[in-house]
């Protein structure tokens, strides 16, 4: 099975990053990653890699509620960006509110909401996901 | 012969004339013999007093037959004035008739001079009993209709064609803080009138003028004498005469201002109770949201445990951890939905067929069905739809079904019962278990709240019937339990009936 090579990882939460940090070494799930800890801080810099062409990630997991700018702020912002690689966007987060869920699928570059917490079984079958786009 | 030919008449054609003329118009006649002290009574006379034709009246017995007391006192006066004095009289007096009715008679008397000596009173006796009691009948009503204008709570009053008042009532007065002599002073009744509504009805006022209308209601607003706003119900009607030329108005007007004022209390207090529930429901789903991430982390930490350093898994306190993060998660998810059923304010519901939807759950269930050896018996009709949203449809009879295998008895195998009945507009579902059954004389009051659990049971979370209320609820319908300890429990879930015509 090939992993993703880079993932980029856009949350505020320390107690959810350091804990995806860890589940995403025993996963396997990719090679490499980026952390962000909200939307601006997160599209300053990706505007930047995209731009230069350089690693580029694969697959960027976005939660919703960040100070700053939150997840759907961010998304408007960088569903203008144009990039030369597919990058796949899951919305990750707490909520379950039907509104959130909902909003996520008028999203054409969303490809799923999930719900935290996450599991390694969930970052196991996200990578499948992936895989099976990119091949 | 009613009347002694000798005295009055001449003929008998003059007498039978008489006697004619006494029958129709209810009048006899009678006639005292001063010198003989004889009292002669005409048949008709007789027939006043009830007495039969072959009486034979006398002066005391006929005074007698007055009401003791005012009328027998008055007609003895007067009785004697006339002999002593010679002074007619003529009076309207009560008596009691020989079978003991009450009369209204009017006597008639008149001395009768021979040659300057008082030889006769002649008289007449009339039976005025119906139209007495008819124009005093009419005379009560007046009063106690003028009492009921006098002292309404309604302010009342009459108005000329002009719209000048002719007369006001008490109530209207009070209301208005002004005196009788003050109001009726005034130039027109729009006097009264709230400035921005003088004009509040005029065009009604015109029409009902017209003829077109015979009354009418409109809300308008006065001003009282000291200033004061009351907001009013004036009804206004035309009265017209026998030829329906309009008369005068009579008015009415309904003092609102305590029931608006109490409204707009009711009101404002609404407001903030509406905004309060709203606040803390946007806390409760705040709350719970932050609680849900707090939970996903911690059981995300404890994954990475598991995975990563098993072996400090190897004591006592990490499964308790464990089991601990799972129900904190149980918890703040329950909160959460219980916080999402109440802050949806306008739920749209579809017909769902119920039969449909229990099959529907029961297959989703069916592993703890064969487990728990529960025998389900379901009898409704295939065609009935209730109104509801599916989700929280699937997941009230599921919470009910789970519900009765929890709480089963250990001893003999559970059964339950499922019926329904269609009672104004409802559908009753009424599902029968015999499990446990709950002391509801104990706990009916706790038995939909939030985190109550009625048995020592490993699953016993409590928190289920408070959602299933809180769905069943939001979608239209009730809840109603009966139980009895070890026979069982019956609830009776009450949903909205779609009829398909």
């Amino acid at each position: 099975m090939k992993t993703i090579d880079l993932a980029c990882i856009i949350d505020d939460d320390q107690v959810y990053i350091f804990a995806i940090k860890r589940m995403i070494k025993l996963s396997n799930f990719c090679k490499s990653f980026m952390i962000y800890n909200n939307g601006a801080e997160a599209l300053d810099n990706l505007k930047a890699i995209i731009d230069a062409g350089k690693n580029i990630p694969d697959v960027i997991l976005l939660d919703i509620n960040m100070p700053i700018m939150d997840g759907w702020q961010f998304l408007d912002e960088f569903i203008k960006i144009e990039a030369s690689k597919l990058i796949t966007v899951y919305m990750v987060s707490s909520s379950i509110d039907p509104v959130d869920i909902n909003k996520a699928k008028t999203y054409e570059n969303v490809s799923n909401y999930i719900v935290k917490p996450i599991s390694i079984e969930m970052l196991n079958s996200i990578a499948e996901e992936i895989n099976g786009t990119i091949l | 012969m009613a009347y002694p030919p000798n005295s009055l008449s001449n003929t008998s054609t003059d007498s039978v004339y008489l006697d004619f003329i006494q029958k129709a118009a209810s009048i006899g006649t009678w006639e005292y013999d001063t010198k003989l002290l004889t009292l002669h009574w005409a048949l008709e006379t007789k027939k006043i007093h009830e007495l039969p034709h072959d009486y034979v009246p006398n002066l005391e017995e006929a005074l007698n037959f007055y009401k003791a007391g005012k009328n027998r006192d008055t007609i003895t006066k007067l009785f004697s004035e006339c002999i002593e004095n010679l002074k007619s009289f003529d009076v309207e007096l009560q008596i009691t008739t020989a079978k003991g009715n009450d009369k209204w008679i009017r006597a008639i008397a008149k001395p009768f001079i021979e040659n300057g000596e008082l030889v006769k009173v002649l008289g007449l006796f009339q039976d005025i009993d119906q139209k007495t009691k008819i124009s005093k009948e009419l005379a009560a009503k007046e009063a106690l209709l003028s009492k009921i204008f006098d002292h309404a709570s309604i302010g009342k009053g009459t108005l000329d064609l002009e719209g000048k008042w002719l007369k006001v009532n008490n109530s209207l007065c009070e209301m208005l803080n002004y005196t009788e002599e003050e109001l009726l002073k005034l130039q027109s009744f729009k006097a009264i009138s709230h400035p921005e509504d003088k004009h509040i009805g005029l065009d009604l006022h015109y029409k009902m003028l017209d003829g077109d209308i015979n009354n009418f209601q409109v809300e308008k607003r006065y001003i009282s004498k000291n200033g004061k706003v009351i907001f009013a119900l004036l009804s206004s009607a035309l009265v017209k005469d026998s030829r329906g030329i309009p008369q005068f108005i009579i008015i009415q007007i309904n003092d609102l201002t305590q029931i608006k004022k109490a409204n707009q209390k009711i009101q404002h207090l609404l407001n903030i109770k509406e905004h309060q529930n709203k606040r803390l429901l946007n806390f409760a789903h705040i709350v719970s949201h932050n609680l849900r991430s707090h939970s996903g982390n911690l059981k995300m930490l404890l994954d990475i445990i598991k995975t990563d350093m098993p072996e400090s898994m190897d004591n006592d306190v990490f499964p308790m951890l464990d089991l601990a993060v799972d129900q904190l998660k149980e918890t703040v998810e329950s909160l959460n939905e219980v916080a999402t059923i109440n802050i949806k304010n306008d739920v749209i519901v579809e017909p769902i067929n119920l039969l449909k939807s229990f099959e529907n759950v029961l297959n989703c269930i069916t592993g703890q069905i064969a487990e728990s050896r529960a025998k389900i018996n379901i009898d409704i009709e295939p065609d009935i739809h209730v109104y509801a949203i599916t989700a929280y449809l699937d997941s009230i009879l599921l919470n009910f079904i789970t519900n009765s295998i929890k709480y089963k008895k250990s001893n003999i195998n559970l059964e339950i019962d499922i019926q329904t009945t269609i009672q104004q507009g409802y559908v009753i579902i009424k599902i029968k278990d015999n499990g446990l059954g709950i002391d509801l004389k104990k706990h009916k009051e706790k038995l939909f709240g939030m985190y109550k659990t009625f048995h020592n049971h490993k699953d016993a979370r409590g928190i289920g019937l408070f959602i299933t209320k809180n769905q069943v609820e939001a979608i239209g319908g009730k809840i109603e339990v009966d139980s009895t300890v070890n026979i069982g429990t019956t609830f009776y879930i009450h949903l909205k009936h779609y009829e398909n015509n």
